[in-house]
C-alpha cells in the first residue's frame, strides 16, 4: 500500500523544493551576485545578475561534441551524476532549521556527498582524454585533499560542542542545540572554526585564488576542456549549486536555527507553505551574504595561487585554525 | 542433519583436493580445472550451509578430531569450533576461494606447470579455512605455517622473474621470523596452562597474568601481525603482492591478510581478553592509524598498479585494526564490515588489475592509456572497486568507514581523549588519498590517450570477467543493504568477540566460563541508520529522473551529440584539443599526478624512501625490534 500523499510529498521535495529546483534557481542567482559584486569591487558594471541563468539555458541548446578519445558513456554521465549528488545534499542540509527529511543525516554523510560532484568532474574530465584535462584532474585532486583535512577538523569541532547522544554528526542535533543556545558563531571557541569554513568554501566551490585546477589561463580549464554544449552547462550549473550548498553548509553548522522563530501560523492543505518561502528567502539571503564575504571578497583581492602553495596553505593556516577550535572545544570552551 | 562434521570436510576436503590435482591432473587441464571446481564449490557450500545454525541461530558448532573430548576439564584432542566469528571470516575465504579459482582458469591458461599452481592453491585455501575454523592454538600455528609456505610459493610462482623470488624470499623470512615468534608464544602458554585448546586457555588466564603469559601475548601479537602485515611488517606484502599471479594477490589481500587480522582478534578478544586495558586499545588503534597512513601515502607514490593496490590492501588493513582496537560494540562491528568489504572491493581491484596484466601485458601505469574504450566492462568493474575503497555513497566503503568515523569519534568524546579524535581525523585524509591514488590509476590505465602498442587490446573473457561482476554487484549490495547485513552477519560476530562466554561454553560445557569468574557482558546494540529508506527511496528518485534526462533529451536537445565513429575520421572537430601543436600522443601517466602533494610531502617521502630500502635483513630486523618495543609496552602495561 503506497501512501499516495508521502510520495507526492516526496517528489516535491527531491524535484521542486528543497532539491533540484531550488538548488538550481538558487545556486544561478548566487553565481549571478557573485559576478556583479565583483564587477562593482573592480569598478566595472558586470553582467545582469541573471547572466548565469541565461548562459545554462544558452548551454543546453547548443551542439555537444565528444571527442574522439574520450569514453562518450562516462564522459556524457559525469555531470549528471556531480548534479544528482549536489540536488541530494540539498535534501540533507536543514533550511531554516527545516529538513526535507528528517532521518539521521549527518555531517559524514555530507563530507563524502561534497566529494562526488568534485570526483564527477575528475572523471569526466580524466575520460575526455585531454592532457590538459589530466593536468587539470590532478590538481583539482590535490585541492581536494588539502581542504578535507581542515574540514573534517571543523566537524570534529562543532560536533564535540554540540555533544550529541550516540550520533555525533547529526543536523538534527546541531540545529536543536543552536536554537537552544544562540548561533554557533557567537560561541569564542568555535570564531576560528568558522574563519576555516568560510576559506574551504571557495576552495571547495573552486573560485579564485583556489581555482588552480580549472585555470583558465594556463590550462584552458583543465577538466572542463573537451566539454562543450550540454555537458558543459551542467558542469557550470554544478559549481553554481555548489556555491548554495557550502554557504548552506556554513549556515547549518554556524548561524543555524536564525529563522526558526518565523511562525505565521498560515498553511495550506497543512503546510506551512508562507513560513517556508519566507524562511528559504531569508536563507537565501544569508548565503548570499556569505558568498560575497568569503568568495566574492577573497576573489577580488587576490590572484591564483600555485598548487603546492595552496596545500601547504590548507594544511598548516587553515588546519590550524580548525585546530585552534577543536582544542578550545575539547578542553571545555 | 548432523552438520557439525561440515567444517572438518571442508578444510579437509581442500588438501584433499591439493592431493588429487597433483596426481590426476598435472596433464590433463579439464580434469584439473573440474577437481579444482568442485573441492572448492564442495567447501563453499559446506561453509554456507553452516551460515543459518551459526549466525542466525546463534549456535556455536564444537567438534573433537577423532573424538578425543576433554578429560578431567583439559582438552587433550583438536577442537574445531565455529562461533560467530570464525564462521565470519570463512564465508570471507570460501567467497575468496571460490571466485579465485573461477578466475584462474582462464588467467592462468598461458602459464606452465599448473597442476602445481592448483596444489598450492588448494593448499593455501584449505589452511586459511582451517585456520579461522580450528579452536586449538597449536593446530592455528600449523596451519599458519602451510599458508606461509604456500603463499610464499605461490608468490615465487612465475619464477621466470628474479624479482618474483626475491619476493618470495623476503615474504619466507619475515613470514618466518613472524612464524618462530607465534610457535615460542604458544610454547609458552602450553608451559603456564598444559593445555592448547581456546576455550580453555581463554578460561585460565581469564584475569591473572602472569609474566610468561605476558610474554607469550606479545610474542604471538607480533607473530599475527606479521601475517596482517601492519606497519612495520608491511614491507614484504608489497613485493609479494606484486609478484604473485594477480588470481593468487587476491586470495593473499581477500583472505590471507584476513587470517592474520583474525589472528590478532581471537588473540587479544579471546584468548588473553586483554581489550579492556585501554593501553592495548592505544597501542592498537595507534598501529591501525600508521598503518592507514604509511600504507596510504605510499600507495600515492607508486607507478605499479599492483604494487599500489598492496599498499592500499596494507592502508585499509589499518582501517581494520583501528576498529577493532576501539573495544566498543560499533568499533568492532565497524572493523569486520570494513574487513569483509576489504575482501570484496580489492578483490575486485585486483582482478581487474588481472585483467589489465592479461589484455595488455603490464601494470606500469607509465605505460598504459585509454584502455576504457578497449575494455569498458572491465573498466567499470574498476570504476566501481575504485568507488567502492574510497567510500562514496553508496557503495560498502563508505557505509563501513562511516561506522569506523562514528566508533573513533564516540570513543574520543567518552574518554575524553584527544588521540582518537585524531584517529578520525587520519582516518578521513587517508579516504581522501585513496581516492586520490585510485583517481591516479583510473586517469593512467583507463582513460586519457591510449598508446600505439595497445591499439590491439581486447576485452578479458567472460569467465575472467564473471567473478568481476559478482565482487562488483556485491560491493553495491553490501552497502545498500548493510541493515540486513549487519543484523544477520555483522552483529553476531561482533557479539562473539565482545562475548567469551558461549565460546567456552560450548567446547568445554556449559557453566565453564561462569565457574572460571567470567560474566556475559551486555553488548550495545549499534544504531548506524545514516541513511534511512526514505531517503534510499529519493536518491532513486532523483537517479532514475536523471538517467531519463540523460536517455530523453541527453540526446535529442536543439543541439545533436557527436562522436566521430572510426578512428580515421580524427578530422578538427573531433581531435582533442593541443593548442594548435600537431596532435600526438600526449598522456598524463600515473607519475606525473599530485605534483602539489608530492612536492610538499617530499620530505617524508625521503624518509620512507629510506625505510623500504628493499633489503631483507632491514625488514627482519624491523619486525624483531617492533616485537622487542611490543614486549617491552605489554610488560610495563600489563604488569
Amino acid at each position: 500500500m503506497i501512501n499516495v500523499l508521502a510520495t507526492i510529498k516526496i517528489i516535491v521535495k527531491t524535484l521542486i523544493f528543497p532539491g533540484a529546483f531550488f538548488a538550481m534557481a538558487a545556486g544561478l542567482l548566487l553565481a549571478g551576485i557573485d559576478r556583479k559584486v565583483l564587477a562593482r569591487m573592480q569598478k566595472r558594471i558586470g553582467p545582469p545578475v541573471m547572466q548565469p541563468t541565461y548562459d545554462f539555458f544558452k548551454l543546453m541548446g547548443k551542439e555537444t561534441i565528444v571527442p574522439h578519445a574520450a569514453n562518450r558513456r562516462v564522459y556524457m554521465a559525469a555531470p549528471v551524476v556531480g548534479f544528482v549528488s549536489l540536488a541530494v545534499m540539498m535534501l540533507f542540509i536543514p533550511i531554516g532549521g527545516w529538513c526535507a527529511f528528517t532521518g539521521d543525516a549527518d555531517l559524514i554523510v555530507i563530507l563524502y556527498l561534497l566529494t562526488i560532484p568534485a570526483v564527477a568532474l575528475i572523471v569526466g574530465g580524466s575520460a575526455s582524454g585531454s592532457p590538459f584535462a589530466g593536468i587539470g584532474i590532478s590538481r583539482e585532486m590535490v585541492t581536494m585533499m588539502s581542504y578535507e583535512l581542515p574540514l573534517i577538523i571543523v566537524f570534529l569541532a562543532v560536533a564535540k560542542k554540540v555533544g550529541g547522544d550516540q550520533l555525533f554528526f547529526g543536523f538534527r542535533a546541531i540545529t536543536n542545540w543552536q536554537i537552544a543556545n544562540g548561533p554557533m558563531i557567537a560561541q569564542l571557541a568555535m570564531i576560528p572554526a568558522a574563519l576555516a569554513m568560510l576559506l574551504i568554501i571557495p576552495a571547495e566551490v573552486g573560485t579564485q585564488p583556489f581555482d588552480v585546477a580549472e585555470a583558465e589561463t594556463e590550462i584552458c580549464e583543465g577538466p572542463l576542456i573537451e566539454y562543450s554544449g550540454a555537458p558543459l552547462g551542467l558542469f557550470k550549473l554544478n559549481t553554481a549549486v555548489k556555491m548554495l550548498v557550502m554557504t548552506s553548509l556554513f549556515t547549518a553548522l554556524f548561524l543555524g536555527g536564525i529563522t526558526s522563530g518565523i511562525h505565521t501560523g498560515i498553511t495550506l492543505w497543512g503546510i506551512a507553505i508562507v513560513d517556508h518561502i519566507l524562511r528559504a528567502l531569508i536563507h537565501v539571503a544569508i548565503s548570499a551574504v556569505i558568498t560575497v564575504v568569503s568568495m566574492t571578497t577573497i576573489h577580488a583581492a587576490t590572484a591564483r595561487l600555485k598548487i603546492e602553495h595552496l596545500f601547504k596553505f590548507y594544511w598548516t593556516a587553515v588546519t590550524g585554525l580548525a585546530l585552534i577550535s577543536l582544542i578550545l572545544v575539547w578542553i571545555g570552551f | 542433519m548432523n552438520y557439525s562434521h561440515f567444517p572438518a570436510i571442508a578444510v579437509m576436503g581442500l588438501f584433499l583436493g591439493a592431493f588429487l590435482v597433483e596426481i590426476f591432473g598435472s596433464k590433463s587441464k579439464i580434469v584439473r580445472n573440474i577437481i579444482v571446481f568442485v573441492f572448492t564449490t564442495c567447501a563453499a557450500a559446506l561453509m554456507l550451509y553452516l551460515v543459518k545454525p551459526v549466525m542466525l541461530d546463534g549456535e556455536i558448532i564444537s567438534y573433537w578430531m577423532g573424538n578425543w573430548e576433554p578429560v578431567d576439564g583439559y582438552a587433550i584432542g583438536i577442537g574445531y569450533e565455529i562461533d560467530q566469528l570464525s564462521m565470519f571470516f570463512a564465508i570471507l575465504v570460501v567467497l575468496t576461494i571460490w571466485l579465485s579459482a573461477v578466475y584462474s582458469f582462464r588467467y592462468m591458461e598461458r602459464d606452465r606447470h599448473l597442476g602445481h599452481y592448483y596444489t598450492l592453491f588448494l593448499m593455501l585455501s584449505g589452511a586459511v579455512l582451517g585456520l579461522v575454523c580450528t579452536g586449538d592454538v597449536f593446530n592455528l600455528f600449523v596451519m599458519v605455517e602451510i599458508m606461509t609456505f604456500a603463499a610464499v610459493a605461490l608468490t615465487a610462482f612465475r619464477n621466470k622473474k628474479g624479482s618474483n623470488l626475491e619476493a618470495a624470499f623476503k615474504y619466507l623470512i619475515v613470514g618466518s621470523v613472524g612464524s618462530g615468534f607465534t610457535l615460542t608464544g604458544i610454547t609458552l602458554l602450553y608451559m603456564q596452562c598444559h593445555t592448547l585448546n581456546m576455550a580453555q586457555l581463554s578460561s585460565m588466564l581469564s584475569g591473572n597474568l602472569t609474566p610468561v603469559t605476558v610474554l607469550a601475548l606479545a610474542l604471538m601479537f607480533t607473530g599475527f601481525g606479521v601475517k596482517s602485515f601492519i606497519v612495520p611488517f608491511h614491507a614484504p606484502a608489497a613485493d609479494a603482492y606484486m609478484s604473485a599471479p594477480t588470481s593468487v594477490s587476491m586470495v593473499f589481500s581477500g583472505m590471507v591478510n584476513k587470517a592474520g587480522v583474525y589472528g590478532m582478534i581471537r588473540l587479544v578478544y579471546i584468548i588473553f581478553r586483554a581489550m579492556d586495558i585501554e593501553a592495548i586499545q592505544i597501542l592498537l588503534v595507534l598501529l591501525g592509524v600508521i598503518t592507514m597512513f604509511i600504507g596510504v601515502t605510499m600507495a600515492l607514490a607508486q607507478h605499479d598498479l599492483k604494487r599500489l593496490l598492496a599498499f592500499h590492501s596494507i592502508s585499509q588493513i589499518g582501517y581494520v585494526i583501528t576498529a577493532i582496537g576501539l573495544c566498543t560494540a560499533l568499533g568492532v562491528t565497524g572493523g569486520l564490515f570494513h574487513a569483509l568489504n576489504h575482501t570484496l572491493f580489492k578483490g575486485l581491484l585486483f582482478l581487474c588489475a588481472g585483467a589489465v596484466l592479461y589484455a595488455a601485458g603490464t601494470t606500469d601505469l607509465d605505460r598504459l592509456g585509454g584502455l576504457s574504450k578497449k575494455m569498458p566492462k572491465t573498466c567499470i568493474c574498476f570504476l566501481i572497486g575504485a568507488f567502492s575503497i574510497s567510500g562514496l555513497p553508496p557503495f560498502n566503503g563508505f557505509a563501513s568507514k562511516w561506522m569506523i568515523y562514528q566508533a573513533t569519534y564516540e570513543k574520543a568524546v567518552t574518554t575524553g581523549n584527544l588521540f582518537y579524535a585524531f584517529a578520525t581525523v587520519t582516518a578521513v585524509v587517508v579516504s581522501v588519498m585513496t581516492l586520490a591514488s585510485f583517481i591516479k590509476v583510473t586517469q593512467a590505465v583507463f582513460f586519457g590517450q591510449c598508446p600505439a602498442q595497445l591499439q590491439q587490446t581486447r576485452e578479458v573473457p567472460f569467465s575472467m570477467r564473471l567473478p568481476m561482476w559478482i565482487m562488483a554487484l556485491l560491493c553495491v549490495a553490501s552497502g545498500v543493504l548493510y541493515g540486513d547485513l549487519y543484523r544477520f552477519i555483522l552483529a553476531p560476530a561482533s557479539n562473539a568477540a565482545l562475548n567469551v562466554t558461549g565460546y567456552i561454553d560450548a567446547m568445554l560445557g556449559s557453566g565453564t566460563a561462569a565457574s572460571a569468574g567470567i560474566a556475559d557482558i551486555e553488548v550495545a546494540k549499534v544504531s548506524f541508520s545514516y541513511w534511512n529508506p526514505t531517503a534510499w527511496l529519493i536518491l532513486f528518485a532523483i537517479i532514475l529522473i536523471a538517467v531519463c534526462w540523460v536517455v530523453v533529451f541527453g540526446e535529442k536537445t536543439r543541439g545533436a551529440v557527436l562522436q566521430s565513429e572510426s578512428s580515421q575520421d580524427v578530422d578538427g572537430k573531433y581531435a582533442t584539443f593541443f593548442s594548435g601543436e600537431k596532435s600526438m600522443h600526449s598522456h598524463v601517466g600515473g607519475s606525473d599526478l599530485f605534483w602539489g602533494f608530492k612536492k610538499n610531502f617530499s620530505g617524508y617521502f625521503r624518509v620512507m624512501q629510506g625505510i623500504h630500502s628493499g633489503n631483507v635483513n632491514d625488514y627482519a630486523l624491523m619486525a624483531v625490534a617492533a616485537a622487542a618495543i611490543f614486549i617491552v609496552f605489554m610488560f610495563v602495561v600489563l604488569l
